[in-house]
């Protein structure tokens, strides 16, 4: 027994060692340039080649048959079926499917719908290139208390962070963070902070409105950052009326959360006003900040910690006109922390800031990418970006101006300069529907080769500890 | 007979002080509690408690029903109703004779008021909205008079303890049996009048939503638990979530100096009430609500009714339920968007109406084109933008298959299952009860309460009637009123929005204080053509009803912004201001709406009068709403 025990802490030990150097791999290929760089930090990473980009797609009334799915894309140049959809895997009814996440063994892929408040679970490593559908939860709503619209579906050690958007009384932006066991199970629900009930946190300034949107961890600070953006009633509604609709128009985010990372309580209540969504905390050790996108004001925040040990939030940098709605949406750091892409939904288009000063980032490159654009996910070492077009359901454009595409997946390198274009999907055109999340696959996460390169050049797959 | 206080109080050796106060009474109880002329023991509100009472606050004090009505006459002879005197304070109520003479009757209770009197005075919380009231249970021989010297000596100064009377053994029955204050009178006294009267000592503590929250009896009634009781309710009411508007307040967004308001939704919680006693006591000011014949009200009918009102599986895809746009909190209609949304996120053309005071309504929806709430509730269920639901028979079968919910409606309606009819028949005896009234209009105007309203309310109320003309269209009879004339007009609005086009300029917000202004429409390629909207013509065909819509009673109309059938307006200032124009040029215009020429002062009286309609009840509906169980899909 005794035998037993000091094999096992001698193994742990081993893995402990394992686990930094591997760490220290991860940093020194960051410092090349970067990537997946938007999952959680205690998740396993694919640093070399991806193999899949898995694609949570929104069925379309009229779009092949209809309803929610992941679309699974081969995105290996070496590869037979580079660039071309592999598998479909249709779930059944409308779901308005927005984001997904790993667990942090990176084996299943947690899919939320932001409708009907269902979460698909799908199994991703037992065939990489054909994920299949695990388990539905589809009491989201009765279990965590009346929290509506599952968002962000974010990893923490052996369990999920699932950020809510909406809640069933009213329909609008108040909600909470919900906690789940990676087996599925719910734990516990963390209602986001109101006047009425703080839950111990201060609220530094004007607003503490109790939305929520996207969640980021930055485990060595202890920290947790949420964002806020709106409830089901706006989300769900066409955009056209919703632009019209003065109390709607009311009714968005603006707060950003600091909570403590171990104890899940509020701890600090930020104004950042103009609907912040996606969070993208910095990967460099010493660097103790994220940035948020303000959707409406079209705004960079930076959400950092000062030398005081307080968290600050401030406007560094302003995205387009504000004045003609550019509306950003997602972005994605690059791994050494020294750019940051910022889509533009409304024009389409891609911009890149160097934020090697985060606190005053400056657009150095923008391109069209269509006539809407919304999601990005870069490689690690940042030579590779894909998009997506899809906003939501009923904000999507419904028309294109000539030459520009509307519902797509658009794959890119970045040579440093500029990005060039490697090929499209159409999804209406192949009846798939409206492309959103993409979540990069590779065969070397699961010890696995790709069956289908040739000369198999293997994707430097690592399993990494926290960073 | 040996009850545990009169333990306590043989322990604790004050037994021979009781003795001698008893050789002072000749009274009775409730015949066999105690003999005629044998000592009593007394009970524990004459002495010290013999426990440490749960502290104020610790604890919760669930509703036992509503507290009854009665016309009863004050110390001045004055006629008044019980109702009257509730609702803006904490009643302590009890039932006495000013000639009871029975130490564990009417003299003990009256005693434990005036030492609860005191203690309330002495305390930091003081006395401020809290009301004793103590009633007569003999009409013939407490006069007002009576009672008035009855009660002075009771009375501190800065106390609010009245002493009342009815004008009959008539007028006192209704209120003896709604409190279930049975009385049997001493057969050698006659006719009613002296004597003594035997009854079970009650007293009652009664919340400002008149529901009754406590009963004490003689073996309870003390004045220390009673003060924590008093002071536990005041807590729930100052710790309480507000109950009316959206919990996300978004008052003065417009503004950079905006801070939320925000509401905790765990804090959303309520309690249930009786509201079938709206059948036998409609609030002040409203006439009985019409029951049809073959839908007769029943408890367990108005409980199914609020199930399925706040179900979401109710839908095609489980997201949406009748309160997902008439929402409590929000005047059971929709402050947070000018038009409703429906599954999926579908457009629904027109402003959610209040449920509030449906029971009234001889035609339903906007456009006037149903005619019974039995049939009206299948609208919203089988909408393709609204509830989604393919078929009747998808909505049944669906109910079917949530457990509970068949033999419910077996138990409910005797035997028949859930149908098209059944589940109409629930939804509407819901809908029904939700009559709210009482407000401080009708406490002037039906309930002569002069003070009810302010001068400048009584302006505006002449205004209402007069120069302004809105009581053509939005009725006040001398028995009730509706505040609406149940009847389709055309305002211009409708016709605005058809036959104009779209403007050069939008100003959009963007966040409290920020403004954008945009070039026609910035998002013009992701927005879906605005659905037209025609009005009543739209059921008859007659282009004489082009963009007419069913007049809206005004009551609770504070609550339920934004105004219209598209809520296009956002304020009533911004409603009195249209009208005041006269409304919107078209062929096909009221002639009933022209330019009012009202002053600015006029708009203000014609503003506070409309603030003045909103019904006391509110609270006590939507506290009910809120203890419904919002029902979603997954098992417990």
């Amino acid at each position: 027994m005794s035998g037993f025990k000091s094999r096992s802490l001698f193994s742990k030990g081993i893995r402990f060692w394992t686990s930094l150097v591997l760490s220290s791999a991860v940093t020194f290929a960051s410092s090349l340039l970067a990537d997946e760089t938007c999952m959680s930090p205690y998740m396993a990473k694919i640093v070399g080649q991806e193999d899949f980009v898995y694609v949570w797609t929104l069925g379309a009334e009229g779009v092949g048959d209809e309803q929610d799915k992941l679309v699974t894309v081969d995105v290996n140049p070496a590869s037979s079926s580079y660039g071309k959809v592999v598998n479909t895997l249709s779930v059944g009814g409308r779901n308005e499917a927005h984001h997904s996440g790993f667990t942090d063994d990176r084996h299943y892929l947690w899919a939320g719908g932001l409708d009907t408040s269902k979460i698909f679970i799908f199994d991703v490593h037992t065939d990489p290139a054909k994920p299949t559908l695990h388990k539905t939860i589809d009491n989201f709503v009765k279990t965590s208390g009346g929290v509506v619209g599952p968002h962000t579906t974010y990893a923490l050690p052996g369990r999920m962070m699932v950020t809510g958007l909406s809640n069933d009384k009213d329909h609008g932006g108040r909600t909470a963070l919900v906690e789940y066991s990676n087996a599925g199970d719910y734990v516990s629900t963390h209602w986001m902070p109101t006047d009425e009930d703080l839950g111990g946190a201060t609220k530094s300034g004007n607003f503490a409105d109790g939305y929520g949107y996207d969640i980021r961890a930055l485990p060595r600070r202890n920290v947790m950052i949420t964002s806020s953006f709106t409830g089901w009633n706006n989300y769900m509604m066409n955009l056209g009326k919703l632009m019209g609709d003065a109390e709607a128009m009311k009714r968005f985010g603006n707060t950003v959360v600091v909570w403590d990372l171990h104890s899940r309580q509020p701890k600090k209540v930020l104004d950042v006003p103009g609907a912040p969504l996606e969070i993208r905390c910095a990967w460099g050790p010493h660097n103790n900040y994220c940035f948020t996108t303000t959707a409406l004001t079209s705004k960079v925040w930076l959400i950092y910690e000062d030398s005081a040990g307080e968290w600050q939030a401030r406007a560094v940098a302003d995205i387009g006109d504000a004045a003609q709605i550019p509306l950003p949406v997602d972005i994605s750091i690059s791994a050494d922390d020294s750019l940051l892409w910022i889509d533009t939904w409304n024009d389409g288009k891609a911009r890149l800031f160097d934020i090697s000063d985060p606190f005053a980032p400056v657009q150095v490159q923008e391109t069209k990418i269509g006539a809407q654009v919304n999601m990005t996910s870069q490689s690690w070492d940042g030579k590779r970006l894909y998009f997506t077009s899809s906003l939501l359901a009923n904000w999507d454009k419904i028309e294109a101006p000539e030459g520009e595409d509307l519902q797509y997946f658009k794959a890119y390198t970045w040579d440093g300069k500029k990005l060039n274009h490697e090929f499209s999907i159409d999804f209406v055109a192949e009846n798939l529907g409206l492309p959103h999340q993409m979540r990069f696959g590779a065969y070397s996460l699961y010890g696995l080769s790709n069956p289908q390169v040739a000369h198999r050049e293997l994707a430097a797959g690592s399993l990494t500890g926290s960073n | 007979m040996v009850s545990g206080w009169t333990l306590h109080l043989k322990q604790t050796g004050i037994w021979p002080v009781c003795l001698v106060l008893l050789l002072c009474i000749q009274a009775e109880t409730v015949p066999g509690q105690a003999e005629k002329n044998e000592p009593q023991v007394l009970a524990p509100g004459w002495s010290e408690l013999e426990f440490n009472p749960p502290e104020a606050g610790s604890y919760r004090l669930p509703p036992m029903g509503m507290a009854g009505d009665g016309q009863v006459l004050d110390s001045n002879g004055e006629p008044t109703s019980l109702h009257q005197l509730m609702g803006d304070n904490v009643i302590v109520l009890s039932f006495i004779y000013s000639s009871c003479s029975d130490a564990n009757g009417c003299p003990l209770a009256t005693h434990v008021l005036e030492r609860l009197q005191n203690q309330l005075l002495q305390e930091p919380g003081g006395a401020q909205g809290i009301r004793f009231i103590s009633l007569s249970f003999d009409p013939v021989q407490d006069t007002p008079e009576v009672m008035k010297r009855y009660g002075r000596p009771y009375i501190a100064e800065g106390f609010d303890w009245r002493f009342l009377t009815t004008s009959g053994p008539q007028a006192l029955e209704p209120v003896l049996e709604s409190y279930g204050q049975s009385i049997v009178r001493d057969p050698d006294a006659g006719d009613g009048a002296a004597g003594n009267i035997s009854h079970v000592l009650r007293v009652f503590l009664i919340d400002k939503n008149l529901r009754i929250r406590n009963i004490f009896s003689a073996s309870y009634l003390h004045a220390d638990t009673m003060l924590n009781d008093i002071r536990t309710l005041q807590m729930e009411a100052a710790g309480g979530t507000v109950l009316q508007g959206a919990g996300d307040v978004k008052v003065g967004y417009e503004s950079a100096s905006y801070q939320t308001r925000a509401q905790s939704l765990e804090s959303r919680r309520g309690t249930s009430a009786d509201l079938q006693m709206y059948l036998s006591m409609p609030p002040l000011g409203l006439p009985a609500i019409p029951i049809p014949v073959d839908n007769p009200i029943t408890s367990a009918k108005i409980q199914l009714g609020k199930q399925l009102f706040f179900d979401r599986r109710l839908s095609l895809n489980n997201t949406f339920s009748c309160a997902m746009c008439h929402v409590p909190e929000q005047g059971f209609s929709s402050n947070e968007l000018a038009t409703a949304v429906g599954i999926e996120g579908q457009t629904v053309r027109r402003n959610s109406p209040t449920i509030y005071n449906v029971a009234y309504l001889e035609r339903l929806f906007l456009d006037g084109r149903e005619s019974t709430l039995e049939q009206q509730i299948w609208g919203p269920l089988l909408a393709h933008n609204e509830m989604g639901n393919p078929s009747v028979g998808y909505v049944i079968d669906k109910i079917s298959a949530i457990p509970g919910y068949r033999e419910q409606f077996e138990r409910v309606f005797e035997g028949r299952p859930n149908t098209m009819e059944t589940v109409g028949m629930a939804i509407a005896s819901y809908e029904r009860m939700l009559v709210s009234a009482n407000s401080p209009f009708d406490r002037w105007y039906y309930g002569d309460e002069e003070e009810a309203l302010s001068e400048e309310q009584k302006n505006g109320f002449k205004l209402f009637n007069g120069k302004a003309n809105c009581s053509a269209c939005h009725h006040v009879t001398e028995e009730f009123a509706l505040f609406t004339d149940n009847q389709l007009h055309n305002t211009g609005l409708g016709y605005q929005q058809s036959m104009s086009k779209s403007p050069a300029e939008t100003r959009i917000q963007i966040a409290p204080g920020e403004h954008v202004v945009v070039r026609g429409n910035i998002v013009a390629d992701a927005s879906e053509p605005p659905p037209n909207d025609l009005g009543q013509y739209e059921i008859t065909q007659d282009p004489d009803d082009r963009w007419k819509y069913r007049t809206p009673s005004l009551r609770n109309i504070a609550l339920t912004a934004p105004y219209m059938h598209n809520g296009s307006l956002s304020s009533l200032e911004e409603v009195i201001n249209f009208y005041n124009l006269g409304g919107i040029r078209n062929e096909q215009l009221d002639p009933l709406i022209r330019p009012l020429s009202l002053s600015d002062d006029e708009t203000r009286a014609l503003l506070a009068f409309l603030i003045a309609l909103t019904g006391d009840n509110v609270d006590l509906l939507v506290a009910d709403a809120f203890a419904v169980p919002v029902g979603n899909t997954g098992s417990d």
